[in-house]
Order: structure tokens, then C-alpha cells, then sequence
């Protein structure tokens, strides 16, 4: 519960005069994500603590080291939750290193990502200077959107220091449909599903079987539920099972890469084919996710929707490739927050 | 920025005249009249020439020609802006989309459209809408504005409150850089492993490039939607009412206030049955299912009575539900037939300090002596407080300006924003630097010129300069 903004402004500017790479370490939890790289670590789990939270704005204010367990306590003793449901990772994850990479739950497609729900961020920038972007209304024009540009920039542009999120009251019930399909209908199923005007908020294909998640008023899940099982031979999951299974795909648990495994990650059109991404282990986002595992010899970023996840060579580029004219784009944006370069080097990119 | 020299000026027209065919080249005064201003007619400005390329070829070689000769370039969309975005420069091209009106595809499966930047926001719903699809994001002026203008702004409309603003309903998004390059932001999935481009140049105003093409998301029109009306006799009741019924976690699709001045405009504008002796009425939108919808409308009715609203109507048929709702969308026009003049602000607050602003606005109104009507997105908190005026009294508009300008720096103090949808373009500059400080206006600097290092996008709007900051500071130490 410490504003450490005043320390970690004074680290960054050390770093500065002393030209030392920095990467900055929330909770440690996405180890995992992005390149492996070396660097001076810039601690900001300490940095922690709501400043702010309104329910009835539907408006929290918190410091970037603010755990999302803690968060997600706080706002559900209102009844609140974040709408777009990030991992906990064993409640190291923190809010700072969400928004940097980017990380949504089940309900992404129906509620947004990280970035439908910012409002604004604080950021150090690689001068060493603290500024605050967006605010903490609903809508906000003034000047450039640098509070969305952080969202997947895993902290390349700048140290995140505080962030305001728009939060949305928690569902009344909750129902989880199960039936055994194969690949093809269930892509099919869940694309006409998933773009209906219904109470949804997760559906995903795993080991044979379609999940429908259902949220929202009594009466609207209800009356969906009656709609799709007709549709479908559809069973209601036991609640503490459907609440195991949807924590699982949060915190991707489901699927687990073995030692020498490679677990790649697919993100594009729902209504890509089911051979989109080589062994095709599930699915998520009703089809726009989808997730597979590979020995390592398989290895190579080559379509343009897959990110090599975890596991595997991380010296090398782990994401799909970016051509000269973009990459360049994107070096003088770094360039714009951080012209030494101190923040995250190579994390993303090994050219950024 | 200065003009080109008499030979430069005749170099660049010919080359001008090389990439484009006649009739998309407007040089005479009396042609570009049209142009000079956007929605915010106090500001005007006619360019050196008019251009309204055909092909995207066509743009790429305008911005290639006005980068190698330094010279100036303003897009513009429809023309509808409300901050004099898409005021021409001088001594510049003004850029104009509108030919670029076609609808690429729109994909059913995947609920997505693809358009061209001078697809004006309505086409595409109608378009859509035999798919039972619809495009979310809807200003008011949505029969006239371009969705290239609505990327540019990041506009809102009635129904942001539940489906988000232009930048929530974005998934890729082409542009061409000052140097005539292509370059695409976002995908075809849900994201992408890279800093956030695509909400970067969202709301970006022209001044990081000119939007080319459009991939927005379509949502399924809901099985029922459902109008109500509710009045009352104070303003700031209605503004509790908003602030309770959000607060208890009900998020209707469209929430819009309208106080007195307002309510009678629009009311002898259109004849929809307004009361015309409320003091402030709501509209409230309520979509999805028909048992979600009929659950939501027994609360939002409990609330809107608990917080002292003495008539609630409720649409019976979509008839009188577009009645309900042609009232609020013609709010400004009708305003427009009360007073020779008005002005429109757009700052957002949060939504518990609506009745504390709206109690301050009027006392504003009352020290300067003009008339402030109030019609607005009170579920997000955004406010459009209209300023009527008579700009042939000498002096008048200075102190509309003055007023807005206090309105402002009212929305900031109260920890809101300038500006909540219509942008910052010209008219705002004086206000950024009460909004942000030094190290955030570099900042914004900094990512302009990583884009247009040469200043020559839309320059002096958006972001003011140092020089403009420095001046702002020391007038307010004088
Ligand atoms: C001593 C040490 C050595 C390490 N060595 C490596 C290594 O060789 N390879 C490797 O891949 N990882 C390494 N890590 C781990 C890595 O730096 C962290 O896991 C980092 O991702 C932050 O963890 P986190 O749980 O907050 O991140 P998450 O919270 O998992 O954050 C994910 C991303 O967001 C960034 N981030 C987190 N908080 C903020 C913030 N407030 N503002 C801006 N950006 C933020 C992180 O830098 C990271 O890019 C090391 C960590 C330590 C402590
Ligand atoms: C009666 C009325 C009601 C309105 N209601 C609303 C409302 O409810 N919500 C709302 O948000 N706004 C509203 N507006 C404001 C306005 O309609 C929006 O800002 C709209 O998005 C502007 O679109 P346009 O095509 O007219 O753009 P223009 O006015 O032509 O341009 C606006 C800005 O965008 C830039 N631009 C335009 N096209 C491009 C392009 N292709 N590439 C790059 N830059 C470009 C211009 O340079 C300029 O800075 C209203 C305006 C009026 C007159």
C-alpha cells in the first residue's frame, strides 16, 4: 500500500545517466511471455494500492502493482468484477503487467479486452518523467490515446505506474451448457452463437466437447438456455465444476505444455477453418483463440496469426514478423517514450 | 507554416495536376467556399486548393507531392466536425475523402464490415441491417458524417454507454503516412501481439495520417429493444436518477438527458409529445432479450419514480419509441431555430458531479448573460451544454467563447475532460494546456513527429506546440 512513484521516477533517471537497460517486473507472473532478455530489473510490485474506487462510477483507481486478486476481492465486495477477467497467476499477477500484456479472459469477445475498459494510465517515460493520460470518465478525446497504446506493448513504452478501469457489476447467474460435438460443428455453433444478441460470456471447445457460458439476468440466461438446448443436446455443468473448468481457461491451466514442449497461440477470424492452426488442441474466444502444442523441433513463427507462447528458443523472434517499413514505425514510437532505450529492450521484438 | 513561393506554387499545382484528373482539383474561391469550415462555422479558413482524389493511388501521391514540397495537408470527411478539425490550412491542400464511399464487404459470419473512410456511419447500418446487423458507434449527425471522420474523432453516439465509442468497435484500420506509405493497424482477430496502434491513431484528428480503410465490428440487432421517457421537475433529480440506476449496476443502451431549454426546442421542432413543462427529461434505451428487457424496465421505472420523475412513458411501439428518440437526435437543430446562434461544448464529468455541473453552468449562464440549453450522454457523463448567442452583436461571441472556455475548465476541475467526443482540432487548444501538463504535451510531440516529423498533418490543431504552451503558461502566472 506504498506510493513509490517518487523512487521509482529516481531509478529511471539513475538508469538514464547511467545508460543501464532496465526491465520492469510486476509480479513476475508472464515470465513466460515475449523474448527472454537481459536487463537491470525495475521492481514495481511494491508500488500497490487502490487510490481510488468509486461503485457507483463503476471507476477503480489503482497502482500498477496492485495485484489482480486484490482487485478483484475489493471490487467483489460490491458486487463488481473487471470485465474482461484476466489471469490471476496464482495472485502474483499484477494490473501494471495486465495491461502491458494485454491479457483477457473467456469473455473477451462479449466484454472487451484490456483496453474497452481503460480509462487512463500513468506512465514513466525513459526522461525519467512521471505524466497521467485519459482519466477516470467514460469518455475522453483530448489529446493522443497513449493510455491504449500501452496494452500489449509489455512495457516498452514506459513504466506503468497507475491505471483507472471502467468495471461493470457482477452477473446474477451464471450457467455452463456442455455437449459433445465434433470440431467442425462446434466452430460452426459457435460462430452462429456468437454472434447473437444473448446473454453469452464464454464459449470454448475442449477435448471434444462445446462449453457455453451463460451470465447475465435470471431471466435472460433462462430463456437462452431453453433456446440452445433445443439447438443442442446440451447439460447444465454442475456449478463448482463449470466454476473449476472456466477458472482453468482464465488462468490458462487447461492446456499444459509438457518439458520440450511448444504451446503456440493462434488469434484470428472466427470463422477461419479448422485446420487454421496445426494441432489444434482448443479453442477459445468462440474460435478466435485457438491454442496447440508441438515439440520443439516444429518450431518456427510462420503465420501471421500465431505467437510461440511458451516454451521453445526465446532468443529468436516469438511473434509473427513485421515488414521494414512497420518495424521502423514502431522504433520511432520506442524512440518517442524512451530514446536511450532503457525500458524492456528486445522484449516484444528483438528490433524494438 | 508559409505560403509557397509564386514558382514553387506552380511547380507543385502541375504536379498536382500530373497525379489527379481535373475534376478532383478545386482551386477557385468561389468552388471551395464549401470547404472553409466544418459543423463550427465561427472558425473558416479557405486552402490553397481543393482535392478530392478518386483512388487510393491518388492519395498516396498527394501526401508523396505535399511531403517533398513542405506544403500542408488537412483530411476531411463530411465536413460535420465540431472543433474545426478539418478547417483547411492556408497555405495547404485540403484533402477531401468523400469519394471514397464504398462498401467493401460486409462478412456474416463474422459479424465485421470493410469500408472506404467516406462511407457515411448510417449507410453502413442500412446496409447491414437485412443481416440483422447494425454499426454501433451512432452520433447524432450520423446521417452526414463519414465513418473515416468518426475514426479520426473517435465519436460517440447515444448508444456508447452500453457498445463503447469508435475505438471499441475497431478492428483494423489502414492509413496513409505523410510520406504516402500504407500501413495497417490491427487484424483480423481479436489482437495482436504489439502495442496498441490501432486505438493510437483512433481519435487521432488527421494529424498522424489520413484513414483509408475501415474494418469495424457489426453487432446483432437485439430481439427487442425498448423506449422510455421519463420527466421531471428539477434537473438535479434526473441527474441522481442517472447517477443511481448506473451505480446499481444497470447499463441501459443509451441514456440522454435534455433540461427545460432544451425539452421546448426540440418539442416545437418536432411535435413528439414532448412535456413541455418538465424541467429534465431522460430517454432510456433498454435492449435484449425480451425477459432481460422486461426485468430491466421494472427497475429502471422503480428508480426513475424513487428519484421524483412524475411522468414515465413508455414507447408502445417502435413508432412512438422513434418519436422519443427524434426528439433528442434533433435537439441541436431545433436549438439552432431558437436562436440566430449556439455553440456546443463537449466535456465529460463524472457522472455523481452532473447535478453539481449543471447547477454551476447555469450560474455561468446567468454571469454572462446568455442562454445555455443542455442535451446529453448523461449516462456517460458527457455533457453538451449548447450556448445560444447572436454573433451580429458585436462582442457576443467572444463571450460564448468566454463562457465555453469556463465550462471547460469547470469539467476538468470536477476531474473530468475537455472533451468527450468531438475532439480537441482547433477550437480547444486553449484548454489543453489546462487539461495536461508540460511533460504530456512533449510527450504527445513526441509521437506526432515519430509520425509526421515535419509537422505537416493537420498542423496547429490537436496538440499545441511549445511555443503556444509557453505563451498559455505566462498569461497564467501574469
Ligand atoms: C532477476 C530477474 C531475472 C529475470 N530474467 C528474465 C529473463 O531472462 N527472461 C524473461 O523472459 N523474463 C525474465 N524475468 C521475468 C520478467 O522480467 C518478469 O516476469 C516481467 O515479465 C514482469 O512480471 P509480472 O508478473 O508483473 O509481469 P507481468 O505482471 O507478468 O508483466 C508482463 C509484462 O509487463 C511488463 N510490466 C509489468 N509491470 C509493468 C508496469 N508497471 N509498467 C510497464 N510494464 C510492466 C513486464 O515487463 C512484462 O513485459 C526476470 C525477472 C527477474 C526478477
Ligand atoms: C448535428 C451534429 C451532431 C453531432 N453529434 C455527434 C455525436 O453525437 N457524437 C459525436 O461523437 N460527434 C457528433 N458530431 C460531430 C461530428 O459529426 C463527428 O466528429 C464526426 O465523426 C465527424 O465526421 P466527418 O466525416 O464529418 O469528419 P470531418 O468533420 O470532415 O473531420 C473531422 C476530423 O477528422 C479528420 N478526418 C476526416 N476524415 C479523415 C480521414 N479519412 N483520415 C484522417 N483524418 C480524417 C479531419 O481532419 C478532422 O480533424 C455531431 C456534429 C453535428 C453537426
Amino acid at each position: 500500500m506504498h506510493d513509490l512513484t517518487p523512487q521509482l521516477v529516481e531509478q529511471v533517471q539513475q538508469a538514464r545517466a547511467e545508460q543501464t537497460p532496465l526491465q520492469i517486473v510486476g509480479g513476475n507472473s508472464k515470465s513466460h511471455l515475449g523474448r527472454a532478455t537481459q536487463a537491470q530489473p525495475i521492481n514495481v510490485a511494491g508500488h500497490s494500492g487502490i487510490i481510488s474506487y468509486n461503485p457507483t462510477e463503476l471507476v477503480i483507481r489503482a497502482r500498477a502493482g496492485t495485484t489482480i486478486q486484490e482487485l478483484e476481492s475489493v471490487l467483489a465486495e460490491k458486487q463488481q468484477r473487471l470485465p474482461f477477467e484476466p489471469p490471476q497467476y496464482q495472485g502474483l499477477a499484477t494490473i501494471g503487467g495486465t495491461v502491458a500484456a494485454n491479457q483477457s479472459g473467456p469473455a473477451r469477445p462479449w466484454f472487451g479486452a484490456v483496453k474497452d475498459s481503460l480509462l487512463g494510465l500513468g506512465l514513466i517515460n525513459g526522461y525519467g518523467e512521471a505524466m497521467l493520460f485519459g482519466g477516470q470518465v467514460m469518455k475522453n478525446v483530448a489529446g493522443f490515446d497513449v493510455t491504449r497504446l500501452q496494452t500489449g506493448a509489455m512495457g516498452g513504452l514506459g513504466l506503468i505506474t497507475e491505471v483507472s478501469i471502467k468495471v461493470l457489476p457482477q452477473f446474477n447467474v451464471n450457467k455452463t451448457l456442455v455437449c459433445e460435438l465434433n470440431l467442425q460443428a462446434a466452430l460452426k455453433q459457435m460462430q452462429v452463437w456468437g454472434n447473437l444478441s444473448v446473454p453469452l460470456s464464454g464459449m470454448c471447445y475442449w477435448q471434444n466437447k462445446l462449453y457455453v457460458r451463460l451470465q447475465g439476468s435470471v431471466a435472460g440466461v433462462e430463456e437462452t438456455c431453453k433456446v440452445f438446448c433445443k439447438a443442442l443436446p446440451l447439460v447444465v455443468l454442475e456449478d463448482e465444476l463449470a466454476q473449476n473448468f472456466w477458472k482453468k481457461v482464465t488462468e490458462r491451466e487447461l492446456l499444459v505444455a509438457q518439458e520440450k514442449q511448444i504451446m503456440w497461440r493462434w488469434s484470428g477470424p472466427s470463422s477461419a477453418p479448422s485446420n487454421a492452426l496445426d494441432n489444434t488442441e482448443f479453442i477459445n474466444w468462440a474460435g478466435s483463440e485457438r491454442w496447440a502444442l508441438t515439440t520443439v523441433s516444429d518450431a518456427t513463427v510462420v503465420n501471421p496469426h500465431v505467437t510461440q507462447y511458451r516454451g521453445g528458443d526465446r532468443s529468436h523472434n516469438v511473434n509473427p514478423s513485421i515488414n521494414a517499413h512497420d518495424q521502423a514505425l514502431q522504433q520511432r514510437i520506442k524512440h518517442a517514450f524512451d530514446p536511450d532505450g532503457l525500458f524492456n529492450v528486445g522484449r516484444l521484438y528483438s528490433w524494438l | 507554416m508559409d505560403a509557397l513561393s509564386n514558382s514553387n506554387h506552380r511547380l507543385f499545382m502541375a504536379a498536382l495536376a500530373m497525379c489527379l484528373p481535373p475534376s478532383s482539383i478545386i482551386v477557385s474561391q468561389e468552388s471551395q467556399r464549401p470547404f472553409e469550415c466544418d459543423g463550427l462555422a465561427v472558425y473558416h479558413q479557405l486552402p490553397m486548393v481543393t482535392v478530392l482524389p478518386e483512388t487510393l493511388g491518388q492519395v498516396q501521391e498527394v501526401l508523396r507531392l505535399c511531403s517533398e514540397h513542405g506544403v500542408p495537408l488537412v483530411p476531411r470527411g463530411a465536413g460535420t466536425g465540431l472543433c474545426a478539425g478539418a478547417m483547411p490550412h492556408a497555405h495547404g491542400v485540403l484533402l477531401v475523402m468523400t469519394k471514397f464511399d464504398q462498401i467493401l464487404l460486409i462478412d456474416q459470419d463474422t459479424a465485421t464490415a470493410r469500408v472506404q473512410p467516406g462511407v457515411r456511419n448510417l449507410a453502413l447500418s442500412e446496409a447491414a441491417a437485412p443481416l440483422g446487423l447494425y454499426y454501433a458507434p451512432d452520433p447524432s449527425s450520423q446521417i452526414a458524417c463519414t465513418i473515416g471522420g468518426n475514426v479520426a474523432e473517435n465519436s460517440g453516439g447515444v448508444h456508447c454507454l452500453k457498445y463503447g465509442l469508435t475505438v471499441n468497435n475497431l478492428l483494423q484500420v489502414t492509413i496513409v503516412t505523410v510520406t504516402g506509405e500504407l500501413v495497417t493497424f490491427g487484424g483480423d482477430g481479436l489482437d495482436e501481439p504489439s502495442m496498441d496502434l490501432l486505438s493510437l491513431v483512433t481519435g487521432s484528428e488527421g494529424l498522424l495520417g489520413v484513414v483509408v480503410e475501415i474494418k469495424v465490428k457489426l453487432l446483432p440487432r437485439a430481439p427487442r429493444v425498448q423506449v422510455l421517457m421519463a420527466a421531471f421537475d428539477n434537473v438535479i433529480s434526473a441527474g441522481d436518477a442517472v447517477a443511481a440506476l448506473i451505480g446499481q449496476g444497470i447499463i441501459p443502451a443509451g441514456l440522454e438527458m435534455m433540461d427545460h431549454l432544451a425539452i421546448k426546442a426540440a418539442e416545437d421542432f418536432v411535435k413528439v409529445g414532448y412535456p413541455t413543462d418538465a424541467q429534465a427529461l431522460l430517454i432510456c434505451e433498454l435492449d435484449g432479450t425480451d425477459a432481460e428487457v422486461e426485468e430491466q424496465l421494472a427497475a429502471v421505472s422503480l428508480c426513475f419514480s424513487d428519484h421524483g420523475s412524475y411522468q414515465i412513458r413508455v414507447a408502445k411501439d417502435a413508432q412512438e419509441a422513434a418519436a422519443l428518440w427524434q426528439g433528442r437526435k434533433s435537439a441541436f437543430p431545433a436549438v439552432g431555430s431558437i436562436s440566430p446562434d449556439y455553440y456546443c461544448m463537449d466535456g465529460t464529468i463524472p457522472r455523481g458531479q452532473v447535478a453539481h455541473v449543471l447547477t454551476r453552468i447555469s450560474e455561468l449562464s446567468q454571469h454572462y448573460g446568455l442562454a445555455v440549453a443542455n442535451v446529453f450522454h448523461a449516462g456517460d457523463g458527457n455533457l453538451h451544454p449548447l450556448i445560444l448567442f447572436d454573433a451580429s452583436i458585436e462582442g457576443q461571441l467572444d463571450q460564448a467563447e468566454a463562457l465555453g472556455g469556463d465550462i471547460l475548465t469547470l469539467c476538468v476541475d470536477v476531474g473530468g475532460t475537455i472533451t468527450g467526443e468531438h475532439g480537441v482540432g482547433l477550437e480547444k487548444m486553449p484548454q489543453m494546456p489546462y487539461q495536461f501538463g508540460d511533460a504530456e504535451l512533449a510527450q504527445f510531440r513526441r509521437l506526432k513527429a515519430a509520425f509526421d516529423p515535419s509537422d505537416l498533418l493537420n498542423p496547429g490543431k490537436g496538440i499545441p506546440t511549445l511555443k503556444y504552451c509557453q505563451e498559455y503558461r505566462s498569461l497564467q502566472h501574469a
